[in-house]
């Protein structure tokens, strides 16, 4: 790349069982905060990228099409991103690479989830013909890969418990985020039902309703507002196949080797100590130690200290998931691209009573499937010295 | 493993999705219920069935306005009945333009199992369904108007 690219608009509805819109009109909410952050309008647009997991988690196909009205891309290319729980950052980084191809002038990407008109663990679950019928849902699929973490770091039990805690207190200052708990304690998570041991019910993301927009354009095209954009200073996805024999599942080489490209690009040689705020996609508590290892911003087995010394905490030297994450709201394919614009809007200085004091430079990630799809952005305040 | 044999099993999906219609196209749906046809306001004009947003313009679709349940056909097929359909003998697909509106609206239409009795630009109008229940099914067909 040879121009700077940002981030200059950015849209999100709440998130919530929203059984009085359509998706229709869910998506729109989005696109439309997004386009009256950038101060823009649809024919400023050249390009729309839609971010959708698969389709029959709420049973619309095509989506690309049926929403085309909605997101305003009449006339226009429009695009379908299609991994799992990634996507929605594997949809902004595809976006952003039209602009740097020189293919668009702006994008707009969408994302969304409708989760409450489908079933979700049926989706994830459903009988096929001579296989067993596991039905795990995907806390099963995760839950033996947590305890082998806890086994590998010999991390206390707790440590799960606090990430609960204050993820969804950091939710109680995003009025977007689904999940509103302002009196959860560690003792009502260690009390809450056992789910898939070694995770508890409030150690477990919700199944949410939900979109997200951004605008990505390019130096010579951001519009003079009074908001100053996201600047673009790495991006990356990686992705393995979700199992093989000799598979580590606890620090998938796919996300070490996603981050190590971002933080090459951004020029970042000590990540924990350059980066400001995280918005990681924690789906149950124990990803937080877990991805912090994997993207290199603790040492490997000791990712919890992080946790237990309160660093991650907001307030904390290293804030993960200011938003409230994943834990506190998630439609599945707008979830992804929600942390990267979460992460945007940090060091925009527009996070509200979420804001990170002093946010210079965030990371958004995301991660889907069984953990083999990676995706990972840094955006900053200040525009990168060499483009990324 | 028997010589020249395949396996093969029945497999049945089921789609347990649940709809929210939202308030424009459900004032819609709930107008069929009470014998009322209602479109929406859109850059081309009015619009039945109504959308959320215009093709047009992207932009969302004005307020809706009743219509008399009638129109002129655009343009028809003649099709044999089966089970199932909205009318029990044969029958023409049409392309109904609903008076006042722009564009039009695809229904069966019954001429009494004559195809002689189809034409582009005859008058056609609504014949509702006795039991109404807040779908499309509540118009049971057009039928010639007199």
């Amino acid at each position: 790349m040879t121009k700077a690219l940002a981030v200059v608009g950015i849209g999100q509805s709440r998130q919530a069982k929203r059984r009085e819109v359509t998706i229709g009109a869910m998506v729109r909410e989005a696109v439309r905060g997004a386009l009256e952050d950038a101060e823009l309008t649809f024919a400023d647009i050249d390009t729309v990228v839609l971010s959708k997991t698969p389709d029959l988690f709420d049973g619309v196909m095509n989506p690309e099409l049926y929403l085309a009205d909605a997101m305003g891309s009449v006339g226009l290319p429009v695009t379908r991103v299609f991994t799992g729980g990634s996507v929605g950052g594997h949809a902004a980084i595809y976006g952003a690479h039209l602009v740097a191809a020189g293919l668009a002038r702006r994008v707009l990407v969408v994302a969304y989830s409708k989760e409450s008109e489908g079933n979700f663990t049926w989706a994830l679950s459903r009988p096929l013909p001579f296989s067993a019928q596991l039905g795990a849902g995907a806390g099963g699929h995760f839950a033996p890969v947590i305890r082998e973490y806890i086994r590998r770091s010999g991390a206390p039990e707790h440590i799960g418990w606090k990430v609960a805690v204050n993820h969804r207190l950091n939710a109680t200052r995003n009025p977007y985020a689904h999940i509103q708990r302002p009196d959860i304690t560690v003792d009502e998570v260690r009390n809450s039902p056992m789910l898939w041991d070694p995770i508890r019910f409030l150690e477990s993301c919700p199944s949410s309703d939900g979109s997200c927009a951004v605008v990505i354009t390019s130096e010579e095209h951001v519009p003079r507002t009074d908001r100053r954009p996201a600047w673009i200073h790495g991006m990356s996805w990686r992705t393995e196949t979700g199992h093989f024999a000799g598979r580590d599942e606890v620090n998938p080489q796919a996300g070490r080797d996603c981050a190590r490209d971002v933080y090459r690009q951004a020029g970042i040689a000590d990540p924990a100590g350059e980066l400001d705020v995280v918005e990681l996609y924690i789906p149950y508590s124990w990803y937080e130690p877990m991805w912090l290892e994997n993207i290199g911003l603790a040492e490997e087995h000791r990712g919890w200290r992080l946790v237990e010394d309160d660093r991650t905490a907001f307030g904390g030297h290293l804030p993960v998931n200011p938003s409230g994450g994943v834990l506190s709201g998630n439609p599945t394919g707008a979830t992804g691209l929600l942390r990267f614009a979460e992460a945007a809007l940090q060091v925009r200085g527009m996070a509200g009573e979420h804001q990170v004091q002093e946010a210079r430079r965030a990371v958004g990630h995301a991660m889907g499937g069984a953990s083999q799809f990676h995706a990972l952005w840094v955006v900053g305040s200040e525009k990168p010295a060499v483009a990324a | 493993m028997t010589e020249g044999a395949s396996l093969s099993a029945p497999y049945t999906l089921e789609f347990p999705f649940e709809r929210t219609v939202g308030p424009k196209i459900g004032t819609f749906f709930a107008g069929l219920k009470e014998r009322r046809l209602f479109g929406a306001r859109a850059e081309r004009g009015v619009v039945c069935p109504p959308l959320e947003f215009d093709p047009d313009t992207g932009a969302e679709t004005g307020e809706l306005v009743e219509l008399a349940p009638a129109g002129t056909v655009a343009t028809w097929t003649w099709a044999r009945s089966r089970a199932g359909d909205p009318v029990a003998r044969d029958f023409a697909w049409a392309l109904v333009a609903i008076d006042g509106t722009a564009g039009s609206f695809f229904h069966a239409v019954d001429v009494g199992g004559d195809p002689s009795r189809m034409q582009v630009g005859m008058r056609v109008r609504v014949r509702w369904r006795g039991d109404r229940v807040g779908d499309l099914r509540d118009i049971e067909c057009f039928e010639v108007a007199p």
